[in-house]
């Protein structure tokens, strides 16, 4: 056939050009370029006062670019803004709201408000065993974040704005999160999801921004900013090693030795390492996720003057 | 009552509707059931005469204090029923928007589909209905006391002094209101509000007495409400829309600089 039907024109969910805004005199963002295709699982990455509550906030209309232009789901922020909400759910890190109202009755306002039905919204409160009787008031932070999850994701919307989305939520709540946030992503949603903590990111996310002061330093595959990560390892052995061993290994560096114990940085894969390590009986292996500075340092390390920058603030 | 904006403000205030409603039936009740007591005192009407005219000022017109309207005028209408309007109208407009701004509870709101425009009318609506069911409790007690206490009431004289009070309750509202929107400060909101009705409220009355000031009661929102005395002569048409130019400009302002601000977080 000449035309080919299983044609479908990615668009862009979002789309910023020159995104600048100001508080007064004080920084919000600068000058912030980002495309984001329908589909993605994005992450944006930066440290407390970035400016990823400020970008967020600039795309749902709550404050208003001091210059720069946003698109979401190809309209315009600021004219098509009610249009653009009904196709949007929206979770801040401290889900903060009537705390008067019972958490059914909070579902049924929003529901309401949208025009939409409960179905889902019961569905999720079952799944996440959301107590839909109690007053808000009364929950706990992480129940009350459960609610900001269930109202985000209820009216099944293309576009999830997820601001620190975990902050309250216990380890399992946080998994069935997770696999929540997959499973709209496969169903062909777009994600949008701010972090301070990398591992959280990585999670779920196929691309990350890293923004800082104000500024959208980077765009990067998850799995090429994890080979920039570092991740701190120790071991401890059944007899004493020596540096030697290790210090050659591939991306390793900052090999400590005490007799029978070891701790390193490692670059990127730790592959190499653990060949080299399984040379020798193994007690102990310990490895923390590289956190947010060391990514940060693994971007800087060729440049000093920004690094001492980072640390001085 | 979860059904939109309008409704949910509604269902908020309703426990604090029904106590200034109860409020508002007691207080026409207790003029009413208390007016035969004046009227049968004799000598009252030359007691008053001879009042210096700063406490004539206060307690209004001394010819007609022994009639029935112009009691209510002056026991009702001067101070307390204004005084009961206001403080619940200033309230209500300060939690409006600046309240859910600064109790965090907007932005969750705002991620609705709903525009702004759409989220104030709804906030006006439930002010503006709220403020009525205040001036309908004050008029079933006066109405109902009158009848209980056994005396005539002129009905329109009445209602029309209930509803340029309702008109007085409206402009402190929306002014409340609209400082609030504009500036997202429920504090500076109820302030300006209470400050315009305070002031307001000496400028019409003492302060009207000093010569120099005296000119200065056209600024006065009390001038527009009741200084014709409304129960005894009706609604003065161009006071009465004064009101409402005046409730008409807060809601443009709060409009146009709630559409172009930044919400807080």
């Amino acid at each position: 056939m000449w035309f080919d039907w299983s044609f479908a024109p990615v668009t862009t969910a979002i789309c910023t050009t020159g995104l600048t805004k100001y508080y007064g005199a004080h920084r919000g963002v600068l000058d912030v370029n980002l495309e984001i295709k329908q589909g993605d699982v994005f992450g944006l990455l930066g440290p407390n006062g970035a400016g990823k509550t400020t970008c967020i906030r600039m795309f749902l209309d709550f404050i208003r670019p001091t210059s720069g232009t946003i698109s979401v789901l190809g309209m315009d922020s600021r004219a098509d803004s009610v249009e653009i909400r009904k196709h949007i759910g929206y979770l801040p890190g401290d889900f903060i709201t009537y705390e008067k109202l019972t958490s059914g009755e909070l579902l049924e306002y929003f529901v309401n408000l949208r025009g939409d039905t409960l179905t889902k919204a019961k569905v999720l409160a079952d799944r996440f065993d959301l107590d839909l009787s109690r007053k808000i008031g009364e929950l706990s932070r992480g129940n009350r974040q459960k609610i900001g999850l269930v109202q985000a994701f209820m009216s099944n919307p293309e576009l999830l704005i997820l601001d620190e989305p975990t902050t309250g939520l216990d380890p399992l709540l946080q998994q069935e999160f997770h696999k929540l946030v997959l499973e709209e992503a496969k169903a062909g949603k777009t994600l949008f999801v701010s972090s301070h903590v990398l591992s959280e990111v990585e999670v779920i996310c196929d691309r990350v921004g890293i923004i800082r002061e104000g500024a959208l330093i980077t765009v990067e595959e998850v799995a090429a900013l994890r080979e920039r990560a570092l991740t701190h390892v120790a071991i401890e052995f059944e007899n004493p090693v020596s540096p030697s061993d290790f210090e050659t290994v591939e991306g390793v560096t900052e090999v400590v030795v005490t007799e029978h114990k070891m701790s390193c940085n490692v670059t990127g894969s730790i592959d190499s390492l653990i060949k080299a390590v399984a040379k020798h009986t193994v007690h102990k292996i310990e490895s923390a996720h590289p956190g947010l500075e060391e990514v940060f340092l693994a971007f800087y390390n060729d440049d000093d003057t920004e690094k001492e920058d980072y640390y001085a603030e | 009552m979860l059904s939109n904006i309008y409704l949910k403000t509604l269902r908020d205030s309703r426990k604090s509707v029904l106590f200034y409603s109860i409020g508002s039936i007691s207080l026409g009740l207790y003029v009413t059931l208390f007016y035969p007591t004046i009227r049968d005192a004799t000598g009252f009407a030359e007691f008053l005469d001879q009042l210096p005219e700063v406490m004539q000022s206060l307690i209004g017109d001394a010819e007609t204090y022994t009639t029935a309207e112009g009691f209510l005028n002056a026991e009702l209408f001067s101070f307390m029923g204004p005084l009961v309007i206001g403080i619940f109208a200033i309230i209500a407009g300060m939690t409006a928007i600046a309240g859910e701004e600064e109790s965090h509870t907007l932005d969750q709101l705002m991620a609705n589909p709903i525009s702004r425009t759409n989220l104030l009318a709804q906030k006006i609506g439930a002010l503006l209905t709220n403020l009525m069911f205040l001036s309908i409790a004050m008029w079933v007690g006066l109405t109902g006391g009158s009848i209980l206490a056994g005396f005539d009431l002129s009905i329109s004289g009445t209602t029309q002094a209930i509803i340029s009070q309702y008109a007085l309750g409206a402009v402190l509202g929306l002014l409340a209101l609209s400082v609030g929107a504009s500036t997202g400060k429920k504090g500076l909101a109820g302030g300006v509000a209470a400050g315009v009705g305070l002031v307001g409220f000496l400028l019409d009355t003492f302060l009207s007495l000093v010569d120099l000031l005296n000119p200065a009661r056209f600024i006065s929102v009390f001038y527009y409400f009741n200084s014709n005395d409304v129960i005894l002569h009706g609604i003065n048409v161009v006071h009465f829309l004064t009101l409402v130019a005046i409730a008409v400009t807060a809601i443009a302002i709060s409009l146009w600089r709630f559409e172009r601000r930044d919400l807080a977080n």
